[in-house]
């Protein structure tokens, strides 16, 4: 209790210090008196359809039904090795040429064109879907959400959820501060953490646990200037240090599952030519 | 069933996504240099035939992949070494000695448009989304809607899978400790 209100006074201090406003100060000092508060899967579902919603209007979904549907299907494969099968995820491309993926909390999905046209297998697929599946496995999103707003407003969520219907200006709010976080990223360490999970859930799903390393060198060779590549550099640790963790995490640990299939032919039917 | 899946591959060869991948899964010219001294293996086996031991910063040509395991080309020689052990460069690094110039790597590969021969190329191309897009979206709750359509449900899933011949398999999270110091 003590170290808690040392935190607040030094929070304070330093806060008015640096003149910000009174109600980061505020939310702040909240924050720490009350701890967070619980936000449910169903508002996590509905704050991830807001932020979908907004990625969409950001970069329009790749007019490719097949390919679509066997983006999903490789997703939905995936989730059923995961911990969270039953959440009601989608995935979708974007046509965008922008190399990223992205993941909203309660399931939705997104890799761009320029990122998809830049694999050589389904395994390759899988590793970066699982990748972010695993971000919304782990709540990073929802967890990075609360942490960036005033708790007066998670708070205000929670008497949200009495009323019926609609997307409350709360859940707008919410909605907004995840969409924000596209452009600044997620701890590093939710970005370790997602790669180390993701190898397995591509492991556990059947196949070759080394496509998400093998699009990570990929993407070390294109050049760095890229301006495709910018925002995804930008909101992620460097890929030599991703590469540097993944190497240590899986060696050893991954050898009985050298000899699942990548399914690179699948994935040029459906995705090439 | 089979011939359901096969009507419905062949549906989805003829549909071709052009644009996306011109380049078809050549791989040639990727440049990449050992991290570690690394033992060239005649196979993807540790316990193959050792063709060459490759010292550190040593460049090496990349032209396939099995599972941990890259096919490299190294003076000369064709073998497989640990794809962990390799670093993709596209600038030079500090002890190379020749420069890849320019994007010819994988952006001439995939035909995105690049331009430049110095090293700092300037995409020509359609601008990818950006920071500035981010932050002045509005909902595209039309979108969103055509996303649910292309939603799959557990036994179609399940059904996808077992044509790939992807069979479930348990193993637990690697924990951070088990990955190494805390970067």
């Amino acid at each position: 209790m003590k170290t808690k209100l040392l935190l607040v006074a030094v929070m304070f201090i330093s806060t008015a210090c640096a003149n910000m406003d009174m109600d980061k100060v505020l939310a702040t000092a909240g924050k720490v008196a009350q701890g967070p508060a619980p936000i449910s899967e169903t508002q996590e579902i509905a704050m991830g359809r807001g932020i979908a919603s907004n990625l969409l209007g950001a970069a329009p979904l790749l007019d490719n039904k097949p390919v679509q549907k066997y983006v999903n299907q490789v997703g939905r494969w995936l989730t059923l090795n995961s911990e969270r099968p039953d959440l009601p995820w989608h995935f979708a491309v974007l046509d965008d040429e922008d190399v990223n993926a992205f993941a909203a909390p309660g399931g939705y999905i997104f890799i761009t064109k320029g990122l998809l046209a830049r694999m050589k297998s389904e395994a390759e697929l899988a590793g970066v879907l699982a990748h972010e599946i695993s971000h919304v496995l782990k709540r990073h999103h929802v967890e990075a959400i609360r942490k960036n707003t005033r708790t007066s407003l998670i708070t205000g969520l929670a008497k949200d959820s009495l009323r019926q219907s609609g997307v409350s200006p709360v859940l707008t709010n919410l909605i907004g501060v995840g969409t924000e976080l596209y452009a600044r990223g997620l701890d590093k360490h939710d970005e370790y953490e997602a790669d180390r999970m993701g190898v397995v859930i591509a492991a556990r799903a059947g196949y070759d646990p080394y496509g998400l390393p093998a699009v990570l060198q990929t993407l070390q060779g294109m050049n760095p200037t890229h301006s495709n590549l910018a925002l995804m550099f930008k909101t992620h640790p460097s890929l030599s240090d991703r590469l540097d963790l993944l190497d240590r995490a899986m060696s050893g640990s991954l050898d009985r599952f050298e000899t699942q299939p990548d399914l690179a032919n699948r994935f040029t039917t459906v995705i090439g030519q | 069933m089979r011939w359901k899946a096969i009507i419905f591959l062949g549906l989805l060869s003829s549909l071709s996504l052009a644009g996306l991948t011109q380049a078809g899964r050549a791989q040639a010219g990727e440049i990449a240099y050992t991290v570690r001294p690394t033992e060239l293996k005649a196979k993807p086996f540790s316990d193959a035939v050792t063709l060459a031991r490759l010292e550190q910063r040593t460049k090496v040509e990349v032209i396939g992949r099995r599972s941990s395991w890259r096919q490299v080309q190294v003076d000369g020689k064709t073998g497989w070494v640990k794809m962990l052990s390799l670093k993709f460069n596209h600038i030079v690094p500090l002890w190379g000695a020749d420069r890849k110039a320019g994007d010819t790597g994988l952006a001439a590969l995939f035909n995105v448009a690049s331009t430049g021969s110095t090293g700092s190329s300037v995409t020509t191309g359609v601008r990818g989304l950006s920071e500035e897009d981010l932050k002045h979206t509005k909902p595209n709750p039309k979108a969103l809607e055509v996303m649910d359509t292309y939603g799959v449900n557990k036994s179609e899933a399940q059904r996808f899978a077992k044509v790939g011949k992807l069979s479930s398999q348990s193993m637990e999270y690697i924990t951070e400790s088990a990955s190494g110091a805390k970067k």
